[in-house]
């Protein structure tokens, strides 16, 4: 590559970094919140038409929330950037449970494991989740 | 091959200059508009696909001179004699990014390639540089090829493919509503391609044209936005990650995953078939998750 190719690489990867730093510095973004078990079922059926959620667990920050429909499927939602994306809570899901905390960690290593404070629901979602597991 | 400038290049400056403009309108009327990790994400791919671009852009023009050699006319490229025919080249040019466009969300090949595109769930002016890295590997340049055989030089097209792309930079926003009745009717708008970036069931698999929105609506996919249905933008399994690698090659790695796991009946099928296909139907396509919003709609009707 040439001396003027790598200048307009530089100069494009400077111009990126730049615009990114803009984006926090003129303070755009959101800090997105499950609201309730309404936003967390809302949010479900958003990822997954007809999902039909009946039962929730919040994390009582709202970052994150557990929904389980009538047929006992359960779908994980968590924030991400100014939004929320979900994944199925299925056998190949990992949930541990410490006290009132239930973290789970899905197949996908750039999804991340998501802990969840669910007070004393923690142990009946984990039990759930062993459910799921066996089947 | 005659030499013409990329106006990509000389586009750049406004696309930088509009994307602040863009910023400063997010910060008056919606902050959630952009997201710093999410910008970060998108301007990184467009970079990454420039070079990408780059590299093999000697053999895209290599495939393109083979072609011409049997063209079916012989059409020049100075402009007083054979203004129209930049304008039928401009004109069927945009055809044929429609017909690529579609195949790029219909068949699993292409997606996997143009599915960087469509992986924010932000809808602003940096998401339309987050451009694929692998569309040469995906063959996506054999859509132009007709242009070739037709007789239209490889410098003109590639001009007017450079328009194309620069027109579409624009109607990545949400700070524009609706255009002018006569101007949404004819030409691609904000409001078209929100649509298009759109996963609500409704509005999924439509609008694909790049400026003229008259090839959807002449072959059947054009779909309006509707002002009591926000649209929600991103893909159907939200990546939920900035992660820049994963964003470029995670379908790839599905395709692969899923060619090793098939029964050797269906492997070919994993890869030509529409996003989504399975062939255990343990996944859902797009016309599949329509079906299921509408027959959600018919019992809710019936219900009131």
């Amino acid at each position: 590559m040439t001396a003027a190719v790598w200048i307009q690489l530089g100069a494009s990867l400077a111009a990126v970094l730049f615009i990114a730093w803009l984006v926090r510095a003129m303070g755009l973004g959101a800090d997105p919140r499950i609201e309730d078990a309404a936003h967390a079922i809302r949010l479900a059926d958003e990822a997954e038409a007809g999902f039909g959620g009946v039962e929730v667990a919040r994390d009582r920050a709202g970052f994150a929330a557990i929904v389980r429909n009538a047929e006992g499927r359960m779908l994980l939602i968590r924030a991400h950037g100014n939004h929320f994306a979900a994944r199925p809570v299925d056998a190949s899901v990992i949930g541990r449970l410490d006290k009132d905390f239930l973290t789970l960690t899905t197949r996908e290593r750039t999804f991340g494991a998501v802990t969840l404070q669910l007070g004393k629901e923690a142990s009946v979602w984990a039990s759930r989740m062993r459910e799921v597991v066996r089947g | 091959m005659d030499n013409l400038p990329d106006p990509v290049v000389y586009a750049v400056p406004a696309f930088i200059l509009l994307l602040i403009v863009e910023m400063i309108v997010s910060l008056r009327r919606d902050k959630r508009r952009y997201e710093a990790r999410d910008t970060l994400t998108s301007l990184m791919l467009g970079t990454v696909s420039q070079v990408a671009g780059a590299l093999v852009g000697a053999a895209v023009v290599g495939a393109a001179l083979w072609a011409y050699q049997f063209r079916l006319f012989d059409i020049g490229m100075e402009l007083q004699t054979w203004w129209w025919a930049w304008i039928l080249c401009f004109v069927l040019d945009d055809l044929a990014y429609y017909v690529f466009h579609r195949s790029a969300h219909r068949v699993r090949w292409f997606w996997a390639s143009h599915v960087i595109h469509h992986s924010s769930q932000h809808y602003n002016l940096s998401t339309a540089l987050r451009q694929t890295w692998t569309g040469f590997f995906s063959l996506s340049f054999l859509f132009r090829m007709p242009l070739f055989l037709i007789g239209f030089p490889p410098a003109m097209v590639f001009f007017c493919a450079g328009l194309n792309l620069i027109y579409q930079f624009w109607i990545h926003t949400e700070a524009i509503g609706r255009m002018p009745k006569w101007f949404e009717a004819v030409m691609n708008t904000p409001s078209h391609h929100r649509v298009h970036h759109g996963v609500n069931p409704r509005y999924l698999d439509a609008n694909y044209a790049g400026v003229f929105i008259i090839w959807d609506k002449l072959l059947g996919s054009f779909v309006p936005e509707r002002d009591d249905e926000p649209v929600r933008y991103g893909i159907v399994k939200q990546l939920g990650s900035f992660n820049i690698l994963w964003a470029a090659f995670h379908e790839w790695v599905g395709i692969a995953k899923d060619v090793w796991n098939a029964p050797w009946q269906h492997k070919l099928s994993y890869m030509w078939r529409e996003p989504g296909w399975s062939h255990d139907g343990s996944r859902m396509t797009s016309d599949m998750i329509k079906a299921r919003w509408m027959a959600g709609r018919r019992v809710e009707e019936a219900a009131e």
